[in-house]
């Protein structure tokens, strides 16, 4: 139990939500809306999961938004070439890996800090794709674009199957591959990671790559739900993605994080909003709500750990 | 002392490489000279100043906070709820304004202090807790006006902080003078600035040499949260108007400008002179561009490949100095190659972004050479933005036809100082006509107001400033037209009786939130039957849309019918309508035919509003080129709009017509 | 000679000149316990790092097994079986310890399945061979929840995975009680029946007789001999390590002793780990603070000087009461305290050598808050005149200067706030032979102007020659004082270990 700890008060805070729901607004837990919830957030959920990794090896990546938006255009403009969507979610997913794999290098050979590395490709890959779009939304996509040709529920499935199956192998791979095992180790100790024979720079670069590829999946996901693709999506993607993540116990320091904690923070933060509605509150007051839940949240855990670590002195002093 | 010992000039001012920045600075006022009209003026480098000082003031205080290796990204959101109160505590409780600013500068430190005791108190990461206080700060300016509150009608003393000449000099620029050598004292002179060096290159160490670090840092993010109070109050006098989407997006700027400056986020490296650097070079880069009519996307792309060009220069001669000393980093053949890579990827991407370019431009009209030509600038509210992307379509039309030069500039997203700032520069550059789409009417009339001072013809379209701030307003429907309009056409949907729901675009939104005053107005005088449910924000997100249509539906089932008042809102409305299977809610709203046409075939969106926005933009530019050449005489009752044929002036206003109802019998016949 | 698991020949390497290793040999037996020995800074840490293969010798070669090894690096020196177990441990603090075990252990590819029970299971093993079964380190405890003790243990677990050959200890008993040298003891004879050769490198001439079945002194980068254990005594060793009579190249000096300044009456402070200590400084008076590493030295210093308060008993200061909270009520009282760890709270290195000297006291060269440039650097000069820093100007920057240099910059600091009270950690560690009787005689000169120093040193020779009386610590509190007349190694010792006077 001891490793899921820090899972915990996120745990409670959603079923602390739910309870609350349950009481005043029983119709949030109707199939449809708990189906339009997950479709809703799968585009984060699956950032997320890449921004996780990003983390957990002590880094940072504020410039998925921007790629978010690149890959969704990206994936409209070549099914309007003719690729079949298959063939161009996966453009989109190599046009994310290439994104990624630029700051990843410039993160890991050339030691940029990454919050400057994602800084600048934030700001100069959005503005380079509103000088190219204009704009303009990307229309007239050819009618097997939406749903991938197939039907709206068989699409959403095949969209839930797609997450789920990302989370699961991402979530296991964490814990049970050593290519997953050598990104904590490179977050927890850079140092020990090399002495042991980890290529820390490699994990550095792959974790960006990996996070650009993943935002181009779920830049191609949430486009086939729409038959015409905004060029301005994404902003302030990034904000919500990290949240969700550090919401999830993951450590901005390193080191400590997991892809269920991150699914929590997901969940969390995806409720917070919509269960705000259904109780009836104004909109006016969400955002601020939101950033008192995220203090509470992560206060909350700074004072339990340092609780634990006054306790592990306590220990090492009386060894 | 001999000489010798000291160190020699350029490490003693340039200790981390920001001779660079210099450079760069230097480069660009030597580009924009020759390229840019105007540019190397007396006049201009005042107004660069005046543009500065806010975003100037936030990277001051970010200097200090990152030399301590932390961060603050709630600046910006503190500039927002300083603005608010500041504007409650003057327009609604009418406190003195030196009250309100004090306090005001109150609430800043009050919030920096909230930073500074859970970071330095409570050790939670820098990053974490301005994350939240970012989110928190904005959230309670929107909730306190409910994020529609504009406060503006300041006193004319007030605003000359922000507006007015002291002496030739801009009024603010003192303020940013004494922030700067306050701070330069503080870092490099002062006894507790010397312990922030410490606290960041040590880290809790420089708790050995006696240095009381959890206060020393605590101090920093207090300062910064009281300098983002002093920049609101700058903003507010600037642009006459305070609203709680003041500072959006000013962290970003201000931490772009210190890191461009030399400072090290890891901290312990970092000038005063460097941020000041590095924040010029920012603002005269985009100064540069507007005034070179070169398009402003480019100011990102230029800041984010100068901002990683320069540290990675800078990495690779550190590099180089201690290889000796620190273990080579030696690399490995595949490393090189996924490097080369890398860079080869971005080549590829430039590269194409360039064809592409190449192919876009080849659409622009050339400006015609041999005698003058008339320069007409006209500005959208945002650059983005699908409607007035289809705006500029006919303002283009209009150029070719009459050989005039367009140019087309405005913010990226909705942003009133932007506007403020490509208005001054277009002063600057000396344009024939200038042509605005109003985000804000107190913040531009003033400069409005300068550039006809100084012969430049000045319109409005889309939005209104201040009559007298301009010759001629562009009228193709008032915000009471189209209130009315909508009601009227939800009534007869309706039946005149039930409930309907308004998603608007976000919360703050000027233009949107007058609609819905209307809107309410209008049910309330004539359709007691209609009863508004709720309004929700879709943040101009055609996706944020979609789902906020899909929980109205689910929390309020007796909507049966969601107006959608933001252009991306209606095809995200109309996709969750369609996806729930719903057919007794219908949608209407204000978007552009080409974004809602299938949804309206579909009989999923009903009618939408709209004029004809590529006749809207043609007139713009008509009305521009015949009032460069004085052929609207005084007190004339219409004019020839060219293919437009006749239209009618009614006082200073020529009016487009009445709002366009779109649905499916029409809405193939329209092309924009 | 194929009966020798290692053989080093003739190494020799300089740092910018200066010479650490003077032709060196050093062989080790399959089943031996080899002790390598000498004072701080005699050569034997770069000894450890060219046999594990983290610096490469300018000369000299090393065989494995009989085996000519061309080129050691630390992968290789791995796969031939040599592991080393620092004084401090690299591990990784978020993982557990069955999966920092692993870590080391495991080879394969990055994309086979990891079996956690495996893992697990062998981290028992291997932690019960390395005597953690009375322990509470579970295969599943995260690493930042254990003691410096216990991070050890799964060092030595780590090495007895690895199956090493050639397992090489740095003061590994440094932080550990009776009972865990005790067992580590055990561990090492078992390991020794297994026939792996053990270098063990100790300042603990006792533990040296009790585990060592051979010796090697190092003095100054020379090796002065290799003896069997049972040929040698503790003071023929200490005379090979000392290689000079003691007391006479010490500058100590006689100086009437004034009023106490510094008084502690029963102090103790449960953060720091110290309990109910006494003990009082003279006008003059060096004394010396004895006692193996962990046995509250360090934080005896650092209650003094207010970083972890005391929270109870009284400190006085020339007869009057005072309360110090921070370092800062510490500084205004006019104590000062160099400490241990230069790098990370002596100096800041990055910073020049003015900079540092002011840092403590910056009022003093400040006007109305303002830091006079001039004046701190006309104080900066004063101090490199005063202490011989060797430097061409004091805008060098700390870090770009040698071991006894930083160190001298780090007491110019404290000598700057005119203190009264001057505690010095360790002052001469990782510092050459020359500057280290610089700082010795500095030390001298000080007492004689009146101050009153409390050293902190592990080095005996050092404490003996030094001090006028030496308080000995032991687990958190003192076991006895000495005269400088009546204190000997023997004495010393004794009570460092736990032995009443």
């Amino acid at each position: 139990m001891k490793r899921f700890r820090s899972e915990l008060s996120v745990a409670f805070a959603i079923v602390a939500l739910l309870i609350v729901l349950a009481f005043l607004a029983p119709g949030f837990f109707t199939r449809e809306n708990l189906s339009d919830l997950v479709l809703a957030n799968m585009p984060v959920l699956i950032v997320a999961l890449g921004m996780t990794l990003v983390i957990v090896t002590g880094h940072i990546d504020i410039s998925v938004g921007t790629t978010f938006a690149i890959c969704s255009v990206a994936a409209g403009e070549f099914a309007k070439l003719g690729l079949p969507a298959v063939g161009a979610g996966m453009a989109a997913c190599v046009i994310g890996a290439m994104l990624g794999a630029i700051n990843g290098a410039l993160v890991a050979y050339v030691r940029i800090p990454s919050i400057v590395v994602t800084l600048a490709a934030m700001v100069a890959f959005r503005d380079a794709l509103r000088w190219i779009t204009q704009g303009a939304w990307v229309q007239d996509l050819p009618a097997n674009f939406q749903w991938l040709g197939t039907s709206q529920a068989a699409s959403n499935g095949i969209t839930f199957l797609v997450a789920a199956a990302l989370v699961i192998s991402i979530g296991w791979g964490l814990r049970n591959l050593p290519a997953g095992r050598s990104v904590y180790a490179t977050g927890s100790n850079e140092n020990a990671a090399r002495l042991v024979g980890i290529d820390s720079a490699l994990v550095t670069f792959s974790v960006f790559a990996i996070t650009g590829a993943l935002t181009g999946c779920a830049a191609l996901l949430n486009s086939i739900r729409f038959n015409q693709i905004p060029s301005n999506a994404g902003i302030g993607m990034e904000m919500k993605v990290i949240t969700a993540v550090v919401v999830g116990g993951t450590a901005i320091t390193g080191g400590r994080g997991s892809i269920q904690g991150t699914l929590l923070g997901v969940i969390l933060l995806g409720i917070i909003s919509p269960a705000l509605t259904y109780l009836g509150f104004s909109a006016y007051w969400e955002r601020a709500i939101q950033g008192l839940i995220i203090l509470c949240a992560v206060g909350f855990d700074a004072v339990r750990s340092r609780l634990e670590r006054s306790a592990g002195d306590f220990a090492e002093r009386t060894a | 002392m001999p000489n010798a010992l000291h160190k020699n000039w350029r490490e003693r001012w340039f200790p981390n490489g920001e001779w660079m920045v210099l450079l760069a600075l230097i480069a660009e006022i030597g580009i924009f000279s020759s390229v840019a009209q105007n540019f190397f003026t007396t006049a201009n480098f005042v107004e660069v100043i005046r543009l500065s000082v806010e975003l100037g003031l936030l990277a001051l205080a970010l200097t200090p906070v990152i030399i301590t290796g932390g961060i603050d990204l709630s600046v910006g959101s503190m500039m927002g709820l300083s603005a608010v109160v500041f504007g409650a505590l003057v327009m609604d409780w009418h406190w003195p304004v030196a009250a309100a600013a004090f306090a005001t500068l109150l609430i800043g430190c009050a919030g920096g202090a909230l930073n500074g005791m859970l970071i330095a108190e409570f050790k939670i990461p820098a990053l974490i807790v301005t994350l939240g206080s970012f989110s928190a700060f904005r959230g309670i300016a929107e909730g306190i006006t409910h994020g529609a509150v504009n406060y503006s009608g300041f006193p004319k003393s007030f605003l000359f902080l922000g507006q007015g000449y002291l002496l030739g000099v801009p009024a603010q620029l003192p303020v940013l003078l004494i922030a700067m050598i306050g701070y330069g004292l503080l870092l490099h002179r002062s006894v507790i600035g010397r312990g922030l060096y410490a606290i960041g290159l040590a880290g809790n160490g420089a708790r050995w040499a006696g240095i009381a670090v959890g206060r020393r840092i605590g101090l920093v993010y207090f300062l910064s949260g009281f300098a983002a109070s002093v920049a609101a109050i700058i903003y507010v006098a600037h642009l006459g108007q305070a609203k709680s989407d003041a500072g959006t997006g000013y962290e970003l700027d201000a931490i772009t400008a210190v890191v461009l400056g030399g400072a090290s986020v890891a901290g312990g490296r970092g000038t005063i002179l460097g941020t000041v650097l590095g924040l010029f070079s920012i603002s005269i880069l985009q100064n540069g561009l507007h005034l070179a009519a070169l398009p402003s996307e480019l100011t990102g792309i230029l800041t984010g490949t100068v901002l990683v060009l320069t540290i990675a220069i800078d990495r690779m001669r550190a590099r180089g100095r201690t290889l000796i000393q620190e273990e080579a980093i030696e690399m490995k053949n595949s490393q090189v190659a996924i490097l080369c890579g890398a860079i080869l990827a971005g080549a590829l991407i430039t590269a194409g972004a360039n064809v592409w370019l190449v192919r876009s431009l080849k659409t622009m009209p050339s400006s015609a050479s041999g005698g003058h030509t008339a320069v007409i600038a006209v500005m959208p509210k945002a650059k983005g933005d699908p409607y007035f992307v289809s705006c500029r379509t006919g303002a283009e039309e209009a150029a070719r036809e009459l050989g005039v030069e367009l140019i087309w500039d405005g913010p990226t997203g909705l942003d009133a100082a932007k506007q403020n700032e490509i208005v001054e520069s277009w002063i600057t550059r000396g344009v024939d006509a200038i042509a605005v789409a109003v985000e804000n009417q107190a913040g531009i009339s003033t400069v409005l107001r300068k550039a006809r001072q100084r012969g430049i013809h000045v319109l409005t379209w889309d939005a209104d400033a201040e009559p007298d701030a301009r010759e001629y307003f562009l009228n193709q429907a008032t915000p009471e037209g189209i209130g009315n309009a909508l009601t009227d056409e939800a009534a007869r949907l309706l039946g005149g009786k039930g409930d309907f729901a308004i998603i608007t675009g976000a919360l703050s939104a000027a233009n949107q939130n007058q609609w819905i005053a209307f809107i309410k107005k209008r049910a309330q005088e004539k359709y007691p039957g209609l009863n508004m449910v709720t309004i929700r924000p879709s943040d101009d997100d055609r996706d944020k849309a979609f789902s906020e249509t899909q929980t109205i539906l689910k929390v309020h089932p007796t909507v049966k019918l969601i107006m959608a008042i933001s252009a991306p809102a209606v095809p995200g409305a109309g996709e969750a309508m369609r996806q729930s299977g719903r057919k007794d809610v219908d949608v209407i709203g204000l978007s552009l035919p080409g974004i809602c046409k299938p949804y309206i075939h579909d009989g999923v969106v009903q009618t939408i509003f709209l004029w004809n926005t590529k006749n809207l933009g043609y007139l713009t530019v008509y009305a521009g080129a015949m009032l460069s050449q004085n052929k609207i005489p005084a007190g004339a009752t219409s004019i020839q709009a060219g293919r437009l044929g006749s239209l009618e002036i009614n006082g200073s206003q020529i009016i487009l017509g009445a709002p366009l109802l779109i649905d499916k019998r029409n809405i193939d016949k329209l092309d924009f | 000679m194929s009966d020798l698991v290692l053989e080093a020949i003739s190494i020799s390497k300089a740092f910018a000149g200066v010479k650490a290793l003077r032709s060196v040999s050093f062989e080790l037996r399959p089943g031996e316990v080899h002790a390598l020995i000498g004072e701080n800074g005699a050569g034997k840490s770069t000894l450890i790092k060219i046999i594990t293969g983290a610096v490469k010798p300018d000369a000299g070669s090393i065989s494995v097994r009989g085996e000519h090894v061309l080129q050691m690096d630390p992968r290789l020196s791995k796969a031939l079986g040599i592991a080393a177990i620092y004084q401090q441990p690299s591990l990784f603090p978020d993982l557990t310890v069955a999966e920092n075990i692993a870590l080391a252990l495991e080879t394969g590819g990055a994309w086979r399945t990891l079996d956690w029970k495996a893992r697990s299971r062998r981290a028992s093993q291997l932690l019960e061979r390395a005597g953690a079964s009375g322990t509470s380190i579970g295969p599943e405890r995260l690493v930042s929840t254990l003691s410096m003790p216990e991070q050890q243990l799964v060092e030595i677990a780590k090495a007895i995975g690895a199956d090493a050959r050639i397992v090489i200890m740095d003061e590994p008993t440094a932080s550990l009680t009776e009972r865990e040298v005790e067992s580590l003891f055990q561990v090492i004879a078992r390991l020794r029946s297994e026939g792996v050769g053990v270098i063990y490198i100790s300042h603990r001439l006792e533990e040296i007789a009790a585990v060592a079945d051979r010796v090697t002194v190092l003095r100054d980068g020379e090796s002065i001999a290799t003896k069997r254990m049972d040929e040698v005594d503790r003071s023929e060793l200490i005379r090979m390590m000392v290689g000079r009579e003691l007391g006479s190249i010490f500058p100590k000096r006689e100086i009437a002793m004034g009023e106490i300044v510094l008084e502690l009456r029963d102090v103790s402070s449960r953060a720091a780990g110290m309990h109910h200590v006494s003990l009082n400084v003279r006008k003059g008076e060096i004394l010396g603070i004895a006692g193996l590493v962990g046995s509250g030295r360090t934080e005896l210093a650092e209650t003094i000087f207010g970083l972890t308060p005391a929270d109870s008993g009284e400190i006085l200061l020339r007869g009057e009461r005072v309360a110090i909270t921070s370092p800062t009520d510490a500084i205004r009282r006019g104590i000062g305290y160099v400490p241990e760890d230069r790098p990370r709270h002596g100096a800041v290195l990055e910073m020049s050598i003015a900079a540092n000297t002011s840092l403590a006291n910056l009022r003093r060269v400040a006007r109305h808050g303002l830091i006079d440039r001039d004046m701190e650097r006309r104080l900066a000069d004063k101090f490199v005149e005063q202490l011989r820093i060797k430097t061409p100007s004091v805008d060098m920057e700390v870090g770009a200067l040698s071991g006894g240099n930083q160190q001298k910059v780090a007491l110019a600091r404290w000598l700057a706030i005119d203190p009264t009270v001057l505690i010095l950690d360790e002052p001469t560690q990782g510092v050459d032979v020359g500057s280290k009787s610089e700082i010795h005689s500095l030390m001298a000169d000080l007492a004689e102007q009146g101050l009153a120093i409390v050293m902190i040193s592990s080095e005996l020779p050092e404490l003996l020659g030094m001090s006028d009386r030496i308080a000995v610590m032991h687990a958190g509190g003192i076991r006895g004082t000495l005269d400088r007349k009546d204190a000997t190694q023997q004495s010393i010792l004794s009570l460092a270990l736990g032995h009443a006077a």
